[in-house]
Formats: structure tokens, C-alpha cells, sequence
């Protein structure tokens, strides 16, 4: 961890793996079937978006991946490890270690100032960040004069800009990210959407996607759509138009 | 609105279970206290109702000595009565009980008792019978119990004279409820005897029985006794005698209502905060009533009766308590020697004690609403389309409303304690008016305690967070995001805490006090002297005969005489010449101890102060030859053992005659071993059953343990206070975690193992005890010590410190207690649906 990677390294291997995964909730008559066997990789390297109608499993889909729900059924590694049947601590570990996470709203901790908040999953797992990655990715995100505020003195777009800093700064394997911008204006959430999207291009973050915009799907390189619990399409080199297409055809 | 209010309730139940346990507590304390002083009072009324009944008239000697007291005379007059069976004169004395040690029993002599015959014998006998010859005698219960003495037994008792006289043991007995026999225990003998063997010279009062169908015998009987005597039927004196027997357990029951106060106090913060946090959190809830049309009115209404149905369930519950607190307290008093009767006759539950435990416990709940659904009623509906903020946080500003009471109450607290502690005359009251002025103190503390919070939970944090890694960092944080909850949530705890230091301070300070008194004034190993509140005195032959001993370093002798100086009746003492300034060290104010010879006396000096005397004046003393004047040559200070005026030993037989000494200290000599030491006292001692042998280390052990026992007393009805508080931090916590759902999810996603999250929400409630326990130990230092120096100058301020750590360190862990079932509930939610949580 000496210096930031400059280009995408082995872009063809599969970050995260999910395998025939099923996920049930409740029993007998009651069952709620949101996966029904799922399989799709993740590519190391790559902006993957993955859509769908509501119900269609899209968010149960990234719980499992990032290990923050168990599976029912089926298998998801991440890297050369099988994060189906890790206990909880493990998971934890994991999630701290080699996963960051942006979520819709509630990213952050109120009590903390922006750079405490960013600096958090490294202070959990108890390691010192590397300054000049710290530098260089707060200054991508320019928030350079906002770090000593707390999330209620920043703006949605600036607590979310803050949000991709901390989910980068551990430099983890992979980053989830859950409609991302879901609650912010176009303009803020264009902003964040480059920011993810040239984290990718410059830096050779790994970042799995769940939304149901299609200007927002648009920035990956990869769409994957679900439906009633199943991969159903994909579209490689998205664009809003294509997206919109593909969608209407899926609910037609 | 009513349907809502319970639906509400019902929701929220969880929730409101600690506030319910808090005011259930709070009633039960008070609640107990009632069933233990009805069932206590019921007892007396019944014994007293039966014992006296036997009696058909009493005539009663006055209290005092001084006036005419009813005598053989009287009684022969009432004998001779028509319509009078029996009348019987009761004696009531001293007759001191030799143990089976060979010394007299019990630090006071065993009371002399008359043990009427016939049917006038009011006693019960619990083993053998009354005595009924004049070498007979009987025990009261406890006498006899520690004493090992039982029927059969040859028993030596002393007269007044100090002679004794031997009798066999008849029976055991049980004089009633009598304050002076379960104190001093008694020696029953029958009348003639106990007249002769405790040299009264009359009687306590004649219990007289009517003949049948005697009439017009109260006038009969008051005329033959004089108008100066009381006469009373049996039922009146009864009556009387509970009443007075009663003021002891109203005493107890005041006592106990006090601690009980303190409980309720404590209970209605803990409910207050509960309401304040549930409200804040139901913004929306309330908001959306609004919309659909709900009043203020109707909001205010609501949170009332879902108070008052909270307070309700808790006091009934409190009621439950009680009964069972009041059954334990019961035993607990039947295990002291207090005389009283603890419910052989069965528990009582008044009306009285529902109905006021009902009403307090629901108007302490209600009251405590009272603020927060004032709050509830200003919530605007459009709220309820507002995004959801977090309640009760930000930075806390202190009003100026709030500023400007607290300064006042601040100011009015120092300058009343300072005033007592410094500025008045040392006393009992200087320390009541620095305890008065305690209170508006804490009420300072508690309007400026939402700002104290930030800055006391960094420096406990600083303390007991930074081991726990970035957890307790957050767990920092967190104490200080909401100041008000967290200092309202800790006043309560602070409240009991800090009299309990403030108890601990001023008990400590006493036995350090009175040791260093001891050591310094009075550097003697033992103490040989009569039992207390008699005027045997101990032949001058014994120090005569310990100073004969190798063992012992120095034998000093005191002697003491009643008489009059300058008219007023005191006691003028005088020291073995070689022991004053060495073994005996009164503090000189003024004067010299060499100049006290020749017709001179030392004076102490509040003696002094209140004549007007100084240095050089005179003071007349009636001595055998007359009233002498002695010139004052010393102003003694200190607080000795000793009478206010001190001549020298040589011109104290000049003036009284050759006294007997009335206490005499031992020093040991250096290197005997204490037991060698010990037993050639006892061994000189041995002639003279009423001089007991008391030993200084002995002493101060016992006063070590009486602090002691001070301490777990106060501990244990402050303890209920604490209780409660801790109640309170649950109830914070569980209310905290709930709001922080999402927050703890969102951990928990970045990689907060469930110990970790465990581990933060219990430091919180850590850093919130320690908060509250060093508060009140601050307040209860400041004051203790603010109390103990207004009590006299020469005070000892000795905190406790272990006692006030293991405070500190308790309420720490109690806190992390409290915290534990809060952090297992938020460490078990699922990630994925808390991070759905509204």
C-alpha cells in the first residue's frame, strides 16, 4: 500500500462470484422467494450496475454479496474466499477489511466530523491510514475545507461525496454502493456518479452498483438486471436511452 | 383520544416497563414504611391494651426526682380504701446484675424492678414463676439471655451501696415494652426487696384493684393520695403508654419517609427523562395527530393519562413491594434491641397506605409528565412531513433564564455554606445551615449539569474509553451528543451518591476526630470506671495496687465532685498530680497548668465564655469547709473527658476530703505484650464487680465498627435511590439504542463486530455513571467538609476514601450493568432490516 494503483490491474478477474444463490424469507406458505438461484460475477476493476423492478431481489442481491445477509441457498465468494458460511465475527472482519460501503441516506455518523467519519472503518480494524492516499482521495472528492464539519453542516451531495471517501480510503476489494444518489438533486448526483465512476477509471476501485435510475445505471461499464429473483439480462457500455429501453421491455 | 393513548401504551410497553419499575420502587420504599410502623404501632396498642387493663386505677409518681413522690405512706392510705382488693406500690431502681464474668452486667446497671403478687402481676413469665421470697429474684428475656443465666441459677446482684447479695433465679419474665428494660435489662424481687436492694425510697406508682362493684373509687383514691399525684384508670394508662412508646416508631417511620423521599425524587427524574426521550422521539407520531385533527388539548390529555396509567401500574406494583419490604424491614428491627414488637400479631396494610401509596406514586408520575407534554402540545403538524431529525441533540445553550437561576441558586449555596462553615459560631447549627444551603447548591449543579456533560465525559473518557479502542471513542461521542438526556439521566444517580458521600464524609470525620482526640488528650490504654450513669466510685486502693505493677507505665487517677460553683450545680474534678500535661493533656487557651495550686482552678473555656470569666478572675466553689474562691489560672479547650473545672489533685482533698477516685487510666509499659498487660488489670480489678475495664484499642475498634454499620445502614436506604438511577440509565440507553437503530447498523455494515458495538454502548453507560457518581461525590465532599468544620474547629476532615472510590467504581460498574441488556438487544438486530429502520 505504498502508492495508488494507476491503472486497472488483471481487469478480467472476477471480484466477487455469486453462485446459484438463493435467499428465502419465512416458511411453509409464508415463503417469500427474493433470489431463486442467481449466478453472476463481478468483474475486478469494473463499474457493474445491477437493476431491476422493485421486488426484484436487486438490494437482497447486494446484502448477500457484501456479506451483510446470509444466503439460503448457493455460494458468493469474494476474491479467492467464500463468504457463504463465515460466522458473524468473520463477516465483520471481512466487511471491515475488504468491502466499503455508500447507502442511500444515513451514511454517516452525526456524531463524528467528515474526516473522522472517513477515516472510521480504519480506525475499527485498528489501522493507521497511508496519508498520501488519504490526500489524494479527499482531494478528489474536495473536501479538502469540510473536513472538521459534522454531517448536519454538510450538504446531501457533500455527505455522500463524503460517504465515497470513506468507502475508498480503505482501499477495500470491492464497493458496494446502495442508490447512491437516490436522495439528491441531478446535479449532486451526477457529481458523486462521476466521482464513482473515474474512482474506477483512475484508480482501479471495483464497484458494484444497486439502482433503479437509468441515468445513474448509465456510468457503469456493466448493467445487470433482475427480475422475480433472477438475472434476466445484461447490457454492456450503458446509456440512459438503452437502459430505459431495456427496462421497459423487461416490465412489458 | 383514550383508545389511542393505550394503543400507544401498548406499543410502547417495553419501554415504559423501567419507568414503571422506577416509580414501583419509589412507592414500595414508602409503602414498606407504613406496614412497619402500623404493624409496630398495632403491636404496642395490643400489648399495652392487655397489660394495663389488669389495673383498675394507677396513681403515678411525677418524673421528676425533685418533687413529692408517692411513698409507703400513700399506699398504706389507698390500702385502707373501701372498695380497694389490692393496691400494690411499684419500685423501679437500680440493681446492678454481676455477669457471669464477675463484673457488673452491661455498660449501664440492670434497672431493680418490683414483681407485684396476686392479681395485680402484670408481667408474662416466660420460663418458672414470680419470686415470691426475698432471696428470689427474676430476669427480663434479653438479660437472660446474654447474661447464659437460667432458672435455677444463683444470681449476684448489687445493691445501691455496691454490696452484694446473692438470690436464686425463679423465672424469666417480660416486662412489656419498656424502653428502660430493653436498654439496662432488669432484676425483678419483690416489693420489699427491690426497695431494699435499689434504696428507693418510694414508689413509681400504685396499681391499685377495685373490690366488686366498688363506686366512686378514682375520687376515693385521688383524695387519699393528694391533688400533687396523678390518678388514671388502667385503660387510660394504657393508652398514654402506647402514645409514648409510639413516638419511637414514628421516629423510625420519619426517619425512613425521608430515605423515602429521596427514592420518589430520584424515581420522578427517571420518569421525567423517560417521557422527555419518548416524546422526542413520537415528534412525528404527535405531529400526525395534529394533522388529522387532534388538539393541543387533546395531545397534552393523551400523554397525561398514558402518565398516569404508567404510574398506576407502578405504584400498585410499589404496593406489592412495599408489603414484602415492610415483612423484611420487620425482621430487621426484630434483630435490633429496640423493645419493640415486629407483627407477632400479624402484618398491617391500612387503607391509609393504599390509598396514599396510589396517590403519590400517580401524582410523582403525573407532575414528572407534566413538562415533557407541555412539549408534546407545541409540536407544529406540519413536523410530521419533515424529515426526521435527530431529537435532543446539538450543542446545549444555556438560557438566560436558566443561567441567572443557576447563578442565583450557585451564589445563594456557597454563601450559606460558607456562612455556616465559616462565619458562624462552630456548632450543631452552623452545620444545619451549611446542609440547608446544600440543596440550593444542588439545584445549581442540576440546571448547569447539561453543560457539564461534554467536558466530563472527554476526561472520563479519557480514562476508561481509550482502552476500549475506537468503540469507546464512539461511546464518547455518543454521552455528548444529547447533554440534557445524559445529565438528567445522571442527576439521578448524582442525588444519591452524593448524600451518601456526604454521609460518609462526615461519619468518617467523626471517628477520626474522636480517635485523634483520644490519642492526643488521652494517650491510655485503658479506661477503669464505673458503668455508666452510676455514681459508684472505685476505692483509691486499686491504682494504689496497679501502680504497684511492673507491667504498667503509669496509673493516673481522676476524681470527680458534684457541688456548686458560683451557685449552679456542676462537677470540679482533679487529675493525679504526675499525669496532667503527660498523660492527660487538656488543650491550655490561655494560663498555665503549673500555676494550678494553692487555691486556683483551671476553667474550660465555653464554661468560661458563658459566665464572662477571664484569666484572673474568681469563681466560688462550696467545698466541705465552706465556699472557697478560686483564682481561674488556666482556660482549658478541647473536648476532655472532664468536668468544665480542674483543681489540683492536693486541693481537691483539701476542699472535699479524701474521695474515692471515679475513673482511673492505665498506660502500659513499653514492650509488655498487650494479653500480659490486659490480664494484670483485670486480675486487680477483680475485687470490685462495678468497676469495668474498658480498653482504648477496644474502643476504637468498636467505634470503627459503629461508623461502619452507620455507613451499610445508609448504604442500604440510599441504595434504593441508586437503584432507581441505574433503572433511569437503562431506561436512556434502551430509548438511545432504539432511536440509533440505523446508526448501529451502519457500524455494524462498516465493520463494528456485535462485541465492539456491546462494548460501546456499555462504556456509555459507564461514562454516565461515573458522571453521576462523581458529581455526587464532589457535592457530598464539598459539603461533608463544609459540614465538619462548621461543627468545631478542632475537626478532623477524614473522608473515607476507600468507602467514597468503592462509590465511584460501584456506580461505574452498575452503570456497565445497566448498559448490558440495552447493547445485547442492539448487538442481536439484524444489519439488513436496521438499516431499514424508520
Amino acid at each position: 500500500m505504498t502508492s495508488p494503483p494507476t491503472a486497472p490491474l488483471r481487469a478480467t478477474e472476477t471480484a466477487v462470484q455469486a453462485s446459484d444463490v438463493t435467499k428465502v424469507y419465512g416458511s411453509g406458505d409464508a415463503a417469500v422467494h427474493a433470489l431463486r438461484g442467481v449466478s453472476v460475477g463481478f468483474a475486478r476493476g469494473a463499474f457493474t450496475a445491477i437493476m431491476g423492478p422493485s421486488g426484484s431481489g436487486k438490494s437482497t442481491l447486494m446484502h448477500c454479496l457484501a456479506g451483510l445477509d446470509t444466503v439460503s441457498g448457493g455460494r458468493v465468494t469474494l476474491g479467492d474466499t467464500e463468504i457463504t458460511g463465515l460466522d458473524d465475527r468473520r463477516l465483520t472482519l471481512l466487511r471491515r477489511e475488504r468491502v466499503g460501503f455508500v447507502f442511500q441516506a444515513f451514511n454517516l455518523l452525526p456524531t463524528l466530523t467528515a474526516e473522522q467519519n472517513i477515516l472510521l472503518p480504519l480506525k475499527l480494524a485498528g489501522r493507521a491510514p497511508d496519508p498520501r492516499w488519504r490526500d489524494h482521495v479527499i482531494e478528489t472528492v474536495g473536501l479538502r475545507d469540510r473536513l472538521g464539519h459534522r454531517p448536519s453542516e454538510l450538504s446531501g451531495g457533500q455527505q455522500q461525496r463524503v460517504a465515497c471517501a470513506r468507502a475508498l480510503v480503505s482501499r477495500p476489494e470491492v464497493i458496494f454502493a446502495d442508490e447512491p444518489t437516490g436522495n439528491l438533486d441531478s446535479r449532486s448526483g451526477a457529481e458523486v456518479l462521476g466521482f464513482l465512476r473515474s474512482s474506477v477509471r483512475e484508480l482501479g476501485q471495483t464497484i458494484i452498483m444497486v439502482t433503479h435510475d437509468p441515468v445513474a445505471a448509465s456510468y457503469a461499464d456493466r448493467v445487470v438486471f433482475l427480475r422475480d429473483g433472477l438475472t434476466v439480462a445484461e447490457l454492456r457500455d450503458p446509456t440512459p436511452e438503452t437502459v430505459l429501453d431495456r427496462l421497459k421491455r423487461l416490465e412489458g | 383520544m383514550l383508545g389511542i393513548t393505550l394503543a400507544g401504551l401498548r406499543a410502547h410497553r417495553l419501554r415504559l416497563l423501567l419507568t414503571t419499575v422506577a416509580i414501583m420502587l419509589g412507592v414500595g420504599f414508602i409503602a414498606g414504611t407504613f406496614v412497619l410502623t402500623d404493624t409496630m404501632q398495632a403491636g404496642i396498642d395490643r400489648e399495652f391494651a392487655g397489660s394495663a387493663g389488669k389495673a383498675d386505677l394507677v396513681a403515678l409518681s411525677p418524673e421528676f426526682d425533685g418533687e413529692s413522690q408517692l411513698a409507703a405512706g400513700h399506699l398504706a392510705r389507698v390500702r385502707a380504701l373501701p372498695g380497694v382488693a389490692d393496691a400494690q406500690g411499684l419500685v423501679r431502681g437500680e440493681a446492678a446484675l454481676i455477669g457471669k464474668d464477675g463484673k457488673a452486667h452491661g455498660a449501664m446497671p440492670t434497672l431493680g424492678l418490683s414483681v407485684p403478687a396476686g392479681r395485680l402481676l402484670r408481667y408474662e413469665f416466660r420460663q418458672g414463676r414470680a419470686p415470691a421470697a426475698p432471696n428470689e429474684a427474676v430476669l427480663d428475656e434479653q438479660t437472660a439471655e446474654k447474661t447464659g443465666f437460667e432458672p435455677g441459677a444463683t444470681l449476684r446482684v448489687l445493691d445501691h451501696r455496691g454490696t452484694v447479695h446473692t438470690f436464686a433465679l425463679v423465672g424469666v419474665a417480660d416486662f412489656g415494652i419498656d424502653q428502660g428494660v430493653a436498654v439496662q435489662g432488669a432484676v425483678g424481687f419483690d416489693t420489699a426487696t427491690a426497695l431494699r436492694m435499689t434504696g428507693e425510697q418510694s414508689f413509681h406508682e400504685i396499681d391499685i384493684a377495685a373490690a366488686e362493684g366498688a363506686a366512686g373509687l378514682h375520687a376515693a383514691v385521688a383524695g387519699a393520695v393528694g391533688k400533687e399525684f396523678e390518678v388514671l384508670t388502667g385503660e387510660e394508662l394504657g393508652e398514654r403508654l402506647a402514645r409514648s412508646a409510639g413516638a419511637d416508631t414514628r421516629m423510625i417511620g420519619v426517619g425512613l419517609l425521608m430515605f423515602g423521599l429521596v427514592s420518589l425524587l430520584v424515581s420522578a427524574l427517571v420518569i421525567y427523562n423517560t417521557f422527555t426521550i419518548l416524546i422526542a422521539q413520537r415528534m412525528r407520531e404527535l405531529a400526525l395527530l395534529r394533522c388529522v385533527g387532534a388538539s393541543r388539548r387533546q395531545v397534552f390529555g393523551g400523554v397525561l393519562v398514558e402518565s398516569a396509567v404508567v404510574g398506576l401500574v407502578g405504584s400498585l406494583l410499589g404496593l406489592a413491594l412495599g408489603y414484602g419490604l415492610g415483612v423484611g424491614l420487620l425482621a430487621l428491627v426484630g434483630l435490633m434491641d429496640t423493645g419493640l414488637p415486629t407483627g407477632a400479631g400479624g402484618i398491617a396494610l391500612h387503607p391509609r397506605t393504599v390509598v396514599l401509596g396510589l396517590a403519590v406514586g400517580v401524582v410523582v408520575t403525573v407532575l414528572a409528565a407534566l413538562v415533557p407534554a407541555r412539549t408534546a402540545t407545541r409540536v407544529a403538524p406540519v413536523a410530521a412531513l419533515r424529515s426526521e431529525s435527530e431529537p435532543g441533540t446539538g450543542r446545549f445553550r444555556l438560557g438566560r433564564v436558566r443561567l441567572a437561576l443557576a447563578v442565583v441558586f450557585g451564589a445563594a449555596g456557597v454563601a450559606i455554606g460558607a456562612l455556616g462553615s465559616l462565619g458562624m459560631e462552630k456548632g450543631e447549627s452552623a452545620m444545619f445551615v451549611v446542609a440547608f444551603g446544600g440543596v440550593p447548591a444542588f439545584l445549581a449543579v442540576i440546571m448547569i449539569m447539561p453543560l457539564l456533560v461534554r467536558p466530563l465525559s472527554r476526561a472520563i473518557g479519557a480514562v476508561f474509553a481509550r482502552p476500549a479502542g475506537m468503540p469507546g471513542e464512539l461511546a464518547v461521542e455518543n454521552a455528548r451528543r444529547a447533554p440534557r438526556r445524559t445529565a438528567t439521566t445522571t442527576i439521578a444517580l448524582t442525588v444519591g451518591v452524593g448524600l451518601m458521600s456526604l454521609f460518609s464524609v462526615v461519619a468518617g470525620s467523626v471517628e477520626a476526630t474522636t480517635e485523634r482526640q483520644l490519642a492526643e488528650q488521652f494517650p491510655v490504654d485503658y479506661q477503669l470506671g464505673p458503668q455508666i450513669g452510676t455514681d459508684h466510685l472505685i476505692p483509691r486502693a486499686l491504682a494504689a495496687e496497679l501502680r504497684r505493677k511492673p507491667e504498667l507505665a503509669s496509673v493516673t487517677e481522676v476524681r470527680e465532685k458534684p457541688t456548686k460553683v458560683d451557685g449552679t450545680d456542676f462537677a470540679v474534678a482533679a487529675v493525679s498530680a504526675a499525669a496532667l500535661g503527660r498523660q492527660i493533656r487538656p488543650e491550655v487557651e490561655q494560663g498555665s497548668l503549673a500555676a494550678l495550686t494553692g487555691d486556683t482552678v483551671a476553667v474550660h473555656q465555653t464554661m468560661a465564655g458563658h459566665a464572662g470569666k477571664r484569666l484572673g478572675d474568681e469563681v466560688k466553689v462550696r467545698t466541705a469547709r465552706g465556699v472557697v474562691q478560686l483564682e481561674i489560672v488556666a482556660i482549658l479547650a478541647g473536648d476532655l473527658p472532664l468536668p468544665p473545672y480542674l483543681v489540683s489533685e492536693a486541693d481537691f482533698d483539701r476542699h472535699f476530703g479524701p474521695l474515692d477516685d471515679s475513673s482511673v487510666y492505665v498506660v502500659i509499659k513499653d514492650g509488655v505484650p498487650e494479653p500480659a498487660a490486659r490480664a494484670v488489670v483485670d486480675a486487680a480489678a477483680r475485687p470490685y464487680p462495678t468497676v469495668k475495664v474498658y480498653s482504648t484499642v477496644e474502643f476504637q475498634e468498636e467505634l470503627g465498627g459503629a461508623v461502619n454499620t452507620l455507613m451499610l445502614v445508609f448504604g442500604g436506604l440510599l441504595g434504593l435511590a441508586i437503584v432507581i438511577a441505574l433503572f433511569g440509565i437503562a431506561n436512556t440507553m434502551t430509548l438511545s439504542v432504539v432511536e440509533r437503530t440505523r446508526e448501529s447498523a451502519l457500524l455494524r455494515a462498516l465493520g463494528l463486530t456485535r462485541r465492539q458495538l456491546r462494548r460501546m454502548l456499555t462504556v456509555e453507560a459507564l461514562i454516565m455513571g461515573v458522571i453521576g457518581a462523581l458529581t455526587g461525590v464532589v457535592l457530598g465532599v464539598v459539603f461533608g467538609w463544609a459540614s465538619t468544620n462548621a461543627i468545631s474547629k478542632n475537626f478532623v476532615f477524614a473522608p473515607p476514601y476507600l468507602w467514597i472510590a468503592g462509590f465511584v467504581v460501584l456506580a461505574g460498574l452498575a452503570g456497565m450493568l445497566a448498559g448490558v441488556l440495552p447493547a445485547r438487544r442492539a448487538s442481536r438486530a439484524s444489519i439488513v432490516e436496521s438499516l431499514a429502520h424508520e
